[in-house]
């Protein structure tokens, strides 16, 4: 057998020759963060003519309409920037990646993406960020995370757009006690899917409930429940005076529909993630007309803004055949956060990891035009508080129209949001 | 004869291309091939355990998920300390890992006096149910499991050698982070996993097996242990499957409900009548090919024919076109490769100078 040893031998040398010639490989550690022709450092996705973002998104999951929004919308920003010039004399370059919300997938791309970007605009999904948050935290790019559970907070590479789940509802029970006459002593029914969006949600109303002395008479759902006939006849039963729906938009059609019918009359509200303008061509389209309101952090796409319309005509003119839902302002309103961080990093020399993140955080009062402020420089909150109370509307863009514009109601404002 | 040694030396130097692949992809290649092989290994190990059990033996599991669930998040539990919201035991990572696979035997065990009354479709169904408890109890356990958003896996710690990316490493001129150190672990994992199968089907417990498999009641005239052998090979299975929950919660650093589900399962079922049922080789082929095609298709559809740029209308989405040819090479496979991709490999063998006709093939010396 001394021959297969020999051969054996040989093989091993030549594996272990090729292994020690590696250094010629891309792999082999260089040396310190290189520094451009124009003076400004260098982090991963940086080079002197381009500047790469990544996004993580879902184009053939359960958000894969929202996603398609939010990625196009991002790519019509970007392609504005570079039209005017780009940030910091470069391009930028967008790299999309579909995670179909699978975590393996999110996963792969994340490690993908991760020593090709210098910032993510777009990450979808709170379990999908969860999956990578410890990556991110460690040493992560700046990451717009589109998803508002307050597990995701708490780590400076990770920006949440808007306020949580729990600061809406607060918000909406203010809004019901001032304008809907609801008073100590009343029952509030909340539906809420199981799940860290309507855990979060309960937390909401429960806290401005146990605040007003009201009681929440509470149904949790399954995401995959499609009829409410029996969560309608509860809250009947029950004698709630508003009920609160943090489920998805289907179940809140059914829901809303059920109540119609049922003389359930009592004022509803719907978490963000409750309603899509597409409801309001089903059957349920009535009674979503009828004393129904949606809870919104962000600007509607109805608002009266010169930047709305600048969006709206960009997105109109570039992608003719799909329809305008949220995910185009929200697509577009991150990777506004992200150019900007990107542009004050250039300011100061540095568009390394870190210092597109210590520049993104040393916004406190960051306004994109959208009749807004945000307050990035704290990790561990939401960057604002105020919620805006939407009607559905058939005529309006995006099915939706200000009730009441934006609000931070007292108890929002000293709620507790805990990062985990 | 010179036929046969062509053959062997063809077989050489496969075994040495395969060996020089594994031993040199972590200095070449960056972090999505890495992961996306130390996928396509885990999915390996797992894979060989289901094929030992419906494979080898004949029994259908739908529920090859929850045991992986089990073993990846017994380690974590295992291996973490308490903190306020979390329990933990804080034990040594490498008894941990060891009491992972050893819990998820266990929870194989438990489930069979349910497989041993069971057979065929109804077992199938009985081991579906296990997804929906898995999915429960790891929603519902929150002390134990993290709830939704999954808990953080402790970096395997084996001898003062840590699988992380601290501290640093450099093995010529390349920094070996968690992903490099990982590979190397998962290749010999995926080697011992590969020749105990082996050893096992190859045996007589193997034979036996295949004779539950093909005529249960023979076997038990035979003097086979019937049910003793069938609740033995599902507990044997439950622990690939926990080994492999083991190496894919050291991969993916993080554990999460919403992985270990229904789709899951499926896979697991997809890879071996892809890759041949009741082989060590069809498991793992099978394994890689579902795991890695994917992911390729993902990364490269840009360059796809008949692929649409994302944001431009007509044609598909690059994520879209991956999907439909995935679904096409599984449709492919079950229609012209009755035995699975280890068949045509097979086939292929024999085809090379050297290899036995195959039976099918009509001889030359006949008239």
């Amino acid at each position: 057998m001394s021959r297969f040893r020999l051969r054996a031998g040989v093989v091993g040398a030549v594996i272990l020759a090729l292994a020690a010639t590696s250094c010629a490989s891309d792999k082999a550690v260089d040396g310190e963060a290189a520094v451009g022709a124009d003076g400004v450092k260098h982090g991963p996705g940086v080079t002197d003519d381009t500047i790469t973002v990544g996004m993580i998104t879902d184009l053939t999951g359960p958000y894969a309409p929202l996603g398609k929004s939010i990625s196009q919308a991002g790519r019509l920003y970007f392609e504005e920037v570079n039209a005017a010039g780009g940030i910091c004399g470069r391009k930028v370059e967008p790299l999309v990646r579909d995670m179909s919300y699978d975590v393996q997938k999110t996963v792969s791309a994340y490690t993908e993406l991760e020593p090709k970007v210098a910032a993510l605009p777009q990450f979808i999904g709170s379990a999908t960020v969860a999956s990578v948050r410890d990556k991110l935290e460690a040493s992560g790019p700046l990451t717009l995370a589109l998803a508002w559970a307050p597990s995701i907070l708490g780590a400076q590479s990770i920006q949440m757009t808007g306020t949580t789940y729990a600061v809406d509802v607060v918000n909406g029970v203010d809004f019901l006690v001032k304008e809907r006459g609801l008073k100590a002593g009343d029952k509030i029914g909340h539906i809420y899917v199981e799940g860290d969006y309507g855990d979060d949600s309960l937390a909401g109303s429960k806290y401005a409930a146990e605040k007003l002395g009201m009681t929440v008479v509470e149904q949790k759902v399954k995401a995959t429940d499609a009829d409410m006939s029996s969560q309608v006849s509860t809250m009947e039963e029950a004698g709630v005076k508003a009920v609160i729906l943090s489920i998805a938009p289907k179940q809140t059609a059914s829901f809303v529909g059920v109540a119609a019918t049922t003389g359930l009359k009592v004022p509803m509200l719907g978490s963000n993630s409750a309603f899509a303008p597409q409801l309001l061509a089903t059957p349920a389209g009535p009674a979503l007309l009828g004393d129904f309101y949606v809870l919104q952090a962000s600007s509607p796409l109805s608002a009266d803004l010169p930047i709305m319309k600048k969006i709206i005509d960009g997105y109109k003119a570039k992608y003719p055949q799909d329809g305008l839902d949220n995910g185009v302002m929200a697509g577009y309103t991150g990777s506004m956060v992200i150019g900007d961080a990107l542009k004050k990093a250039c300011e100061n020399k540095d568009l390394s990891r870190a210092g597109i993140i210590s520049a993104h955080r040393s916004q406190k009062a960051w306004d994109g035009g959208f009749g807004s402020t945000y307050d990035f420089s704290d990790p561990s909150q939401p960057p604002t508080r105020s919620t805006f109370i939407l009607k559905p509307d058939a005529d309006a863009l995006g099915g939706l129209k200000i009730h009441k514009d934006r609000f931070t109601a007292d108890l929002a404002a000293s709620y507790p949001v805990t990062a985990s | 004869m010179s036929d046969s040694r062509n053959a062997r030396l063809f077989r050489l130097a496969l075994w040495a291309a395969a060996g020089a692949a594994a031993v040199l992809i972590p200095f070449y290649l960056d972090g999505f091939w890495l992961m996306a092989g130390l996928f396509a290994m885990s999915a390996a190990v797992g894979a060989i355990g289901l094929n030992l059990l419906t494979g080898a033996t004949g029994q259908l599991s739908m529920g090859h998920a929850f045991f992986l669930a089990v073993g990846a998040y017994t380690y974590v539990y295992l291996s973490s300390e308490s903190d306020d919201h979390l329990a933990g035991l804080g034990l040594p990572t490498g008894v941990a890992a060891i009491g992972a696979i050893l819990a998820a035997g266990l929870a194989g065990g438990l489930f069979s006096p349910i497989s041993a009354r069971l057979k065929g479709a109804y077992l199938g169904i009985a081991t579906f149910a296990l997804i929906f408890l898995g999915q429960y109890l790891m929603h519902g356990a929150e002390a134990v499991t993290g709830g939704y958003n999954g808990r953080a896996v402790p970096p395997l710690t084996l001898f003062g050698f840590s699988f992380a990316d601290t501290p640093e490493l450099i093995v010529l001129g390349i920094p070996f982070g968690a992903l490099e150190r990982l590979w190397y672990l998962a290749v010999l994992v995926l080697i011992a996993a590969a020749w105990f199968a082996k050893g096992v089907l190859t045996g007589r417990p193997g034979l036996a097996m295949n004779t539950i498999r093909d005529h249960e009641t023979a076997a038990g005239v035979m003097g086979v242990p019937v049910s003793r052998y069938r609740a033995g090979v599902f507990v044997l299975s439950s622990m690939y499957a926990g080994l492999a929950g083991v190496l894919l919660a050291l991969v993916f650093q993080r554990t999460v409900p919403d992985y270990f589900g229904i789709v899951l399962a499926l896979d697991y079922l997809a890879m071996i009548v892809i890759g041949g049922l009741g082989s060590v080789g069809g498991a793992v082929l099978g394994a890689f090919l579902v795991t890695l095609l994917p992911q390729l298709l993902t990364r490269y559809s840009d360059s796809l024919p008949l692929v649409a740029q994302p944001g431009t209308s007509g044609g598909f989405s690059p994520a879209e076109a991956a999907r439909i040819l995935y679904g096409s090479v599984v449709v492919a496979v079950v229609l012209f490769l009755p035995a699975g991709l280890l068949g045509l490999a097979q086939r292929v063998r024999q085809r090379l100078p050297g290899g036995l006709p195959h039976p099918s093939t009509p001889s030359r010396s006949a008239p």
